[in-house]
């Protein structure tokens, strides 16, 4: 249901192919379809609108209908347009000159606070800081012991007072007890509320007025529908917010929430969970968030990276071998260790739409072996002299053996080698596979 | 309970967004200037609803017919209704009932992702089947979060429920064949196993779900089996991916709708209704052990547009 917008794209351009040039239509259909893809990734209607407007401007601005790729050009300035709205300078933990530094968590019921909260300390500590977690969920049952035992798991501090005393007051003993301890930052893991329960609301006020926060985090569902704005501007007039940390992104959801808060917030996110395990979590990044967003994956970046591992010249030389049947051996190599400047192929994975999940989801014995396959037959390449790998035909069962021998590999091997690029001459061939793979 | 009473408990529930949704609905017939501002205005009423792209444009175009003029002239009441009727005919295709039987044993699980409230909908249902006079027995199957059954035991003591011990870490499987065995032991009907929350996308953690249903349906005598997904109402259209996966794993026979006491307007279930046809049987707005109600199309529509 959720086609890729590159597709969307190819077909759009599929059928003005022809005509060589986009025109004003063009250009508005394929806004339609990224209107469609934000829309459908959970970005606020309000937030989709004026993006789209801005877009058409900076698509107007750029000269798209003059360019030769304009499917790349468009994807490159939706994503560039939609980095620079998610990013921001300012995404670590500001830390107090003078300890402790004390940050607040908040958000809306089964967002992930507790969760993030030990992810949060955990992260403090490998930087090298003595962190407390401090309960003050007094109202779901159980969510201090949650966060006691998970803390106890992790071999982190947490401190309560159980469930018959004030939030304030236990972070105060918490912020005495710390001086004696030698800890220097503080997390409050507070109660899920909903932004219009007016009790719960004045209860983190009343935080904000009587402790020095440093940081004050909302934790948002990276899930979350169209209302997440209302509720994290209420979160915001309330308390002033410092940052957003987004949670459960190790599902499929594109996470069009992140796009909404900043764009209506203008506060920095600063963190992604992406797991259960104590060190799912990460900085946050805006050029993967925006990929995400469109449904695109990193392609981005293998675009970037493509280009980059190629240069116009090379791809005329590879094309004209190609045409003229005459690729063999030396440009097989030459191509083998392109792809390796790309990445190794779960690296290539992660940047391709919908491998991410399949990628968590199997067995990866069977792709790290291709790594070593890869490097095989780098090894059989690298042990034949350039003439035999301009012209494969001359080897012989005695070269054969001498390349087994000087790759560490069995011949049985070099003849699979052989055999495979035999094979692929035999496709390039038949046809152009360049025109086929390339991103325009 | 009147059914007037339960009208007005889900309105003043639903009050928050009922309210928006009504003014917004008000200005939507007042401020139209022609069809294509209303066309419009209508889009965005239902987006902003998570109702999803897909969905809104279905209902939009049962719009593209109408004579606006004539629309405009009565006052848009056609309008509402014909907004409402559709509405409703989505959520009431295969509606069907949350029931239990007292003649055979009653098993409810309950799966979703994580945080979409399951541990307390468990609690509520067990609220709820107390008071109608069944006898029940809770299985805390979320061995995985911290303090997940403590969690529970303290909702089976509210209600003055059985539950059935066990250690965190356990595998839910054996635990839900030891529950099971007690109940039938104890001649419980009903049965009510929460179930940890997993994102849909990891595959291992539905196959232990799909194990967890098996062992239900080896060691169950005569019983019946309701598999209630719970979502939350603030969730946007990857809920429908939910659903579907949850679904093609285990059959799911009815949604539940948490945290509609918020201002988020649950339009995903409409979506969900469409691509999936999944009834919605259960509706939760607030955090107290009473506030679980069944769910019906035209007062859920009725109370939204009203």
């Amino acid at each position: 249901m959720f086609a890729n917008l590159t597709d969307k794209f190819q077909i759009i351009f599929k059928k003005i192919k022809n005509k060589g040039k986009l025109n004003e239509n063009d250009i508005k259909n394929c806004l339609h379809e990224i209107r469609i893809a934000l829309l459908e990734a959970d970005v606020n209607y309000k937030v989709v609108k004026e993006f789209i407007s801005d877009l058409y401007s900076q698509v107007q601005k750029e000269k798209i209908s003059e360019s030769l790729t304009p499917t790349q050009q468009i994807i490159k300035i939706v994503n560039k347009e939609i980095t620079k709205i998610l990013g921001s300078k300012q995404n670590d933990i500001i830390i107090n000159s003078n300890p402790p530094t004390i940050i607040l968590l908040a958000g809306l019921q089964g967002t992930g606070k507790t969760t993030t909260a030990v992810k949060l300390a955990h992260y403090c500590r490998e930087k090298g800081h003595k962190p407390l977690l401090i309960a003050t969920d007094i109202h779901r049952p159980a969510a201090i012991e949650q966060l006691q035992v998970l803390g106890e798991k992790s071999n982190l501090p947490v401190f309560s007072m159980g469930r018959n005393e004030n939030a304030v007051n236990i972070i105060k003993a918490a912020i005495k007890y710390s001086n004696k301890k030698d800890i220097d930052i503080l997390i409050i893991d507070t109660a899920g509320r909903l932004h219009i329960d007016d009790k719960l609301m004045s209860e983190l006020q009343g935080i904000e007025r009587n402790i020095p926060l440093q940081e004050k985090l909302l934790i948002v569902d990276s899930m979350a529908g169209q209302d997440a704005i209302n509720s994290a501007k209420i979160f915001c007039d309330k308390i002033k917010l410092s940052g957003i940390i987004l949670t459960k992104l190790d599902g499929d959801s594109r996470g069009g929430v992140a796009l909404s808060l900043k764009k209506v917030l203008g506060i920095p996110i600063k963190f992604i969970g992406l797991g259960e395990k104590i060190d799912d979590f990460q900085s946050f990044y805006p050029e993967r968030m925006a990929s995400r967003i469109l449904g695109m994956g990193d392609v981005l970046t293998l675009i970037d990276k493509v280009e980059s591992a190629y240069n116009e010249k090379e791809l005329k030389i590879l094309d004209k071998k190609i045409k003229n049947h005459n690729f063999d051996l030396n440009d097989f190599y030459f191509q083998l260790k392109k792809m390796k400047n790309i990445g190794s192929v779960n690296q290539i994975m992660d940047m391709i739409p919908g491998f991410n999940n399949i990628k968590n989801n199997i067995n990866f014995n069977k792709l790290s072996n291709e790594g070593n396959e890869l490097k095989k037959i780098e090894a059989i390449l690298s042990s034949m002299t350039i003439e035999e790998r301009e012209n494969p035909y001359i080897i012989n069962g005695s070269r054969r053996k001498r390349i087994a021998q000087g790759s560490g590999t069995q011949i049985q091997e070099v003849n699979r080698i052989l055999k495979q690029f035999y094979q692929l001459k035999e496709i390039l061939k038949k046809g152009p596979i360049i025109k086929n793979i390339s991103f325009h | 309970m009147k059914i007037i009473n339960i009208i007005s408990q889900i309105k003043d529930g639903l009050n928050k967004s009922r309210k928006d949704l009504a003014d917004k609905l008000e200005w939507l017939f007042r401020y139209s200037t022609n069809k294509s501002d209303f066309l419009e205005r209508l889009e965005k009423l239902l987006i902003l609803s998570d109702v999803g792209i897909l969905a809104t444009s279905e209902i939009m175009s049962k719009f593209e017919q109408i004579n606006f003029k004539e629309y405009r002239e009565n006052n848009f009441i056609f309008f509402k209704e014909k907004l409402k009727d559709i509405l409703i005919d989505i959520l009431n295709s295969n509606a069907s009932k949350f029931n239990v039987y007292k003649d055979r044993l009653n098993i409810i699980m309950i799966v979703g992702v994580n945080g979409s409230g399951k541990t307390s909908i468990a609690g509520k249902i067990a609220y709820r089947l107390k008071k109608e006079s069944n006898d029940i027995l809770l299985i805390p199957a979320d061995t995985f979060r911290a303090a997940g059954i403590q969690q529970l035991k303290i909702l089976a003591d509210q209600s003055g429920v059985e539950m059935i011990n066990t250690k965190e870490g356990a595998d839910p499987a054996s635990v839900v064949y030891d529950g099971i065995s007690a109940a039938q032991a104890r001649k419980k009907n009903v049965i009510i196993v929460d179930t940890a929350g997993r994102l849909h996308t990891k595959i291992n953690l539905m196959n232990e779900l799909e194990k967890t249903k098996r062992v239900i349906q080896n060691e169950a005598r005569e019983f019946s089996l309701e598999i209630l997904q719970v979502i939350d109402a603030t969730m946007g259209q990857n809920a429908i991916f939910q659903a579907k996966s949850f679904n093609e794993s285990l059959g799911v026979t009815g949604i539940v709708l948490t945290k509609m006491d918020g201002t988020a307007k649950g339009g995903i279930v409409v979506a969900i209704k469409k691509e999936l046809n999944i009834p919605v049987k259960l509706i939760s707005l607030g955090e107290k052990l009473n506030n679980l109600y069944n769910f019906e199309a035209n007062k859920f529509v009725e109370a939204l547009l009203d």
